[in-house]
Order: structure tokens, then sequence, then C-alpha cells
């Protein structure tokens, strides 16, 4: 059990102890007036002996108790639970192969762990969803005892990362092995992308510039986009990436925007989002706007030259293809070797790390204090009325 | 005694049933009969006429009335009721310092005791036919009761006692003139007092040397015969407001010393300058320091 302060300034108040103490000799002092008329005969020179005769010592003691635990509760003390058995810890980045792990790391007697959410057992199946493995590492390092030494295994290209280095409280033994092909073929490319346009009949114009955009992107990657051309009637179907919907509103749009999709809207009112394209004088042409877990490109016209200018322009796919896209992802992949975590000694970590455990003693404390209270109340009554009788 | 006094009843009555046996004396006439208690220096003569009786064989000659005898042709004897009565003045310390009281019994001041211990004088005194007088000296003006006699004086005498209070310090030597335009030389003055001031120490040895017959008693407290403090104390003077800081533990044994020596001093200089001296502690019953003072001469 460690014990900890969060607030050691408290313990200021321990000056606070010099004041029973005071009271309880002042009174040892003090001289008793008495009338003597043969004040003559009376040595001068002796003064009174500042004999330091504590009276009443069992209260004073209640009551420095009682002070020493209001100063201590000021303080604010935590209660830090014991070093756990400190046994290594080994966690295996998915993405591993079990056994080249375990020949990677090396360690006797470790416990081994994915480094995924709640750090399952490697001995369960290794979770397929994405985690952000730089936040675990953080999490693993603060909950594990200080004590224990933490080894950890990941794939050459590392995912899961962030902007940063991890920077952690111990040195942490960092295994390179070869990652799983699975994850460098889906890096490279995505799957096909389906990009459907409805369209009114009195948009049937601006088709065209859609389909001439849509052969520029595939120029570029071969059959990476598909087009599906339909009158607004069509229903949408389920694996459509983007949508242009190039007729009068209609409630199944916004809903399939709100569950994630990506929509271009032609002719849309009351805009508020950001200005997405614009003219040299500033004259908004579209937005961008979120919407529940999508998003919508939303056209302040109809998609045609007379309103857009720009669609006339040469870059108008790219220009499409990006506000398609949204801003680019941060990079969660590195070279792991580079990603060795910082070990850092500075005291933040360490505190941050024992206050997740520690458990504070106020209640305890303060019921204590009651408790002595009424202990010293009863002793210094009990006291007072052995004197007046 | 009047029934408006037995609220000032300074004597118990076990002090008056002990009072019985005790008689004032004078040092100066002790010694010689008279017709009166006390024998006159001027023998022979008394100084109030009482009456006549019818002379019988052995009278002296001279005391015969020659004139009622060419009146009557008889021999008749002048007689005088008292010869020389004695004349008792009771001179009480009333200065701040006679309030003390010991602290087992705080009610009882030495000026309790010293108006209690008048009163005894008071009622030998009427008992023998004496004539007395008081002067207390208290601040701003001495109490004064001029000498007589009879129980009319003895009740004015304990109604004046019964009011005074104890004040002020020891009067300076323009009070202290009253004293000797007062007491005539030959007269008993009983002084009570702590003698703490050495002030009253030498007014009683200058009346002893004016031929006053002075008897003193000095009035002492349990605690300063004792000393029974502890711990820190701070005493106070009553009379000059000084004080000090002691602990009286440390100081009990100097101060027993040097209190020792300065009463013991007292009654040296007093015993050689003829003043019958005793102390009263008190705690003990207010006929032992008479019985001290008195009981020698009433066996004479």
């Amino acid at each position: 059990m460690n014990f900890s302060l969060l607030a050691p300034l408290g313990l200021v108040a321990l000056a606070a102890l010099a004041l029973p103490i005071l009271i309880h000799l002042v009174r040892r002092i003090e001289l008793r007036p008495t009338d003597f008329a043969a004040l003559r005969w009376v040595g001068a020179g002796i003064r009174p002996r500042r004999r330091l005769r504590v009276e009443r010592p069992w209260l004073l003691l209640l009551r420095l108790a009682l002070l020493a635990l209001l100063a201590l509760l000021l303080a604010r003390p935590l209660l830090t639970p014991p070093a756990a058995a400190a046994r290594p810890w080994v966690v295996v980045a998915p993405g591993v192969d079990r056994a080249a792990a375990r020949n990677a790391a090396n360690a006797i007697d470790a416990e081994w762990h994915w480094l995924a959410p709640g750090f399952p057992l490697l001995e369960e199946a290794p979770s397929s969803s994405f985690s952000p493995s730089s936040s675990l590492l953080r999490e693993l390092d603060a909950d594990l005892p200080a004590t224990s030494s933490l080894s950890v295994v990941v794939p050459d290209p590392a995912d899961g990362l962030d902007g940063e280095r991890p920077r952690l409280s111990r040195a942490v033994e960092w295994h390179v092995v070869a990652g799983s092909p699975r994850a460098n073929e889906a890096a490279s490319v995505g799957p096909p992308v389906r990009f459907v346009v409805r369209y009114a009949a009195s948009a049937e114009a601006s088709v065209e510039y859609l389909r001439a955009a849509v052969a520029a992107w595939n120029t570029r990657e071969p059959r990476h986009y598909e087009l599906d051309v339909q009158p607004a009637s069509v229903a949408i179907p389920a694996d459509t990436t983007w949508l242009a919907w190039l007729a009068p509103p209609a409630p199944e749009v916004s809903a399939w925007v709100e569950r994630g999709g990506v929509a271009l809207i032609a002719n849309a009112s009351a805009s508020s989002g950001d200005a997405l394209w614009k003219n040299a004088a500033g004259e908004v042409y579209a937005r961008n706007e979120s919407s529940g877990r999508g998003r919508m490109i939303e056209l302040t016209g109809a998609l045609i030259p007379s309103s857009l200018p720009l669609l006339l322009d040469a870059d108008f796919p790219d220009r499409l293809l990006a506000a398609l896209r949204g801003p680019p992802a941060a990079p969660t992949r590195a070279v792991a070797a580079a990603m060795r975590p910082l070990h850092e000694t500075a005291g933040m970590q360490e505190a941050s790390r024992s206050l997740a455990q520690a458990r504070p003693l106020d209640a305890w404390l303060v019921m204590l204090i009651a408790g002595l209270f009424l202990l010293e109340r009863i002793v210094a009554t009990h006291a007072r009325v052995e004197s007046s009788e | 005694m009047s029934a408006s006094l037995e609220s000032v009843d300074l004597i118990a009555a076990d002090v008056r049933a002990r009072l019985r046996d005790l008689r004032l004396t004078a040092r100066s006439s002790s010694g010689t009969d008279g017709i009166g208690q006390h024998a006159s220096r001027s023998r022979g003569a008394g100084l109030e006429f009482a009456q006549y009786r019818a002379y019988e064989p052995g009278d002296e000659l001279r005391r015969i009335d020659w004139k009622l005898y060419a009146r009557s042709d008889r021999y008749f004897v002048r007689e005088a009721e008292r010869d020389s009565p004695l004349t008792v003045w009771l001179v009480i310390d009333a200065s701040a310092s006679m309030r003390q009281a010991d602290s087992a019994r705080s009610d009882f001041r030495k000026l309790d005791a010293a108006k209690a211990l008048a009163a005894c004088v008071i009622e030998l005194a009427l008992r023998q036919g004496d004539r007395f007088g008081v002067i207390a000296l208290a601040e701003p003006a001495p109490l004064l009761i001029p000498v007589g006699s009879g129980p009319r004086q003895r009740d004015r005498c304990l109604l004046e006692l019964a009011r005074l209070r104890p004040s002020g310090r020891w009067p300076d030597a323009g009070a202290l003139r009253l004293l000797w335009e007062r007491i005539r030389a030959g007269a008993l003055v009983v002084m009570l007092s702590d003698f703490f001031d050495d002030a009253g120490a030498d007014l009683a040895l200058r009346l002893a040397a004016a031929r006053r017959e002075v008897v003193s008693v000095q009035l002492l407290g349990a605690d300063e015969r004792d000393f029974p403090f502890t711990g820190g104390h701070r005493f106070l003077d009553q009379e000059s407001s000084a004080e000090r800081r002691v602990d009286a533990a440390a100081v009990r044994t100097d101060f027993l010393e040097r209190f020792a020596a300065a009463r013991s001093q007292l009654a040296r200089r007093f015993a050689a300058n003829g003043i019958r001296h005793t102390e009263h502690m008190l705690d003990e019953p207010l006929d032992a320091p008479l019985r001290r003072l008195f009981a020698a001469g009433s066996r004479r």
C-alpha cells in the first residue's frame, strides 16, 4: 500500500498544533492573585519558575490528534494498492502471427496479451477490428504497476498510430516482425467506388458533365469508379459510395446521408456549411455541410455552366473528386522501427499512473475526525464537571 | 446587653465564659490594695466622695472628717468609693493591611479579630468599673470614642466598632497627635495591630517611654505562620498596592525565616521597653492572648 498526498501544502495546517499546546501551557503559568499583608518579608528576586507542565495531557493528546487528522484531510491523502506480482507483460499488436511474436519476444514467464481494447489473452482469437495502438499503449502503461516490464511486438508497417511517437513512463522492449500481407494490400488499393447519379427530367443536361468527370477519373485509375445514372424514381442501391442528387429534395436522400453517405446535391436551399467553391468576387457556388455521420456538398444552383462557371474548367473533375473524398485522414501507419516509444521519466506520468488506481481516504478520515471530536468533547466536559465539583 | 446590640455581639459565648476569671491589671499599680480595684499613686485620699461612716477603732486618724466632728461632735470617716479608677484606651489599627484574612476562613479578617479582642477588653473593664475609650486609626479620619464608663459607654463603643472598616495606611504624625492629647500618663493602652508598619511599633515604644502602660497584641494569620501556598502567586499588598510575582514554594523557607526574625525582633524591642506583648493567631480562641497578658497579673 502506497500512501500519497494530493495536496501536500495542506500539511501546513499542522502549524495549528501549536494552539492546543499553548492553551494547555499558558494556564500553567498563570499566577493566582493573593492578598498578603506581610509582603515585606516575601523574597523579591525569586521569579516564579515557568515549569512547562501540561495540564490534562490526555485531552491535549486528543486535541492534537484531531488537528493532525484535519490537516491530513486538507492534504487529501490517497492510498494506492500494492504493486501486483511484477510479471513482465508482452503485448502483441493485431496483425502479427502468434508464433512469430513468441519467437521475437522470447520472454520467460510473461503475460501475453493482444494490444486490443480490454487486452485479451493471446490464446484468444485476435480481434479483427481496427484499434488505435498508440492510445492502447498509453493506457497499458498507465495501468501496469511501475515495476513490471513491458515488451511490445508490432508488425513492420505499424498501424493505429497517431501523430506522435508514444511517450511512456517506462522503457519498452520494441520488437518488430514482418506484418501479415493482408494489411499491406488493404493499404494499397481500396474497393471500387460506386458513384450513383439520380436526376429529374429537368436536370438531364447536367448528367453529361458528371459522365465526363468520371471518365476523367477512370483514365487515371482504370475501372476504379463505377457510374450508375438513373432517373430520380429509381431507388438508391445499398452499396452506393457517393451520390449525386439532381432532383428536388427527398427525405430518403437526407436519411441516406445521415447514415454516413456523401452526396452532391443541386439546387440546395438555406445552406449553412463551409464555403467550398466560390468565384473571385466571393460569390459562393457550393458549400460543404456535415449531416449525421455523412456529408453533403450543396450547390447553390443547378449543375449547369450558367450557374456554375467552373464546370467548364479543365480541373473540374479533380475538384469534384477532392470534394467527394473529403479531407485526407491523418496517417496512422508508419515504419514500426521509427515509432519506438520514448521513455519519459517526468513526474507527471508517474503521478497520473498512481492516481489511476488510487483510492481517496477522505470519507474514512471524516468519520475518524467526527469520532475523535465526540471523544474530545466527552473528555473535556467530563473533566470540567469534575473540577467544578 | 440590650436587644439591639445582639446583632453586633462580637464575643462568642464560650469566650465570654472564659473571660470570667480574667482581670485587667496595670503593672504600676499591682501589688497594692485600695478601696477601688486599682491603687492610686496619691495614696490615702479618695478622689470621689462616696459616703460617711462611723469611726471604728483602727481607722487612720487623718481620714476622720474634722469639720463634721466640729458640727456633730461625733467621729465620722470619709470614704471614697474608688480610690483611683484605671483608664483603659484601646488603640486599634484599622489600616488596609488589617483586611488580611486566612485562606481557610476568608470572612474573618484581622480587623474582626481586633474588634472582638477590643470587645473582650471592654467587657473586662466594664466589670471592674474602669473607664475606657477607643481610638481606631483609620483613614480618612481616626475613630475616637472619649473615655467613659458604664454599659452605655460599652454599647456605644461596640456600635462604633461594628461600623469600622479597614482602609488606608497608617496615619501620619498629625493624626497621631490626637492620641497624645487624649491618653494621659498612667493609662493602660491596649494596642491591637499587625505591627507590619514600623510606625505602629514606634508609636507603642513612644507611648511606653512617656509613662503610658502599653499592652500590645500582634495579630497574625495562619497563612503568615504556615505559608501554605504552592505554585505561582501574585502577592498583593492592600496597603501599598505593591505586588510581587513569585513561585510560592520557592520562597517559603526564606519567608518563614525572615518573618520569624522580624517577629522576634519586635518582641525583643517591646520587652526591652517594658511593653507586655503577645501574638494572636487568627485561628486560636480570642481569650488566649488576654490570658497570656493578664493572667499573671491577676494571680498576684
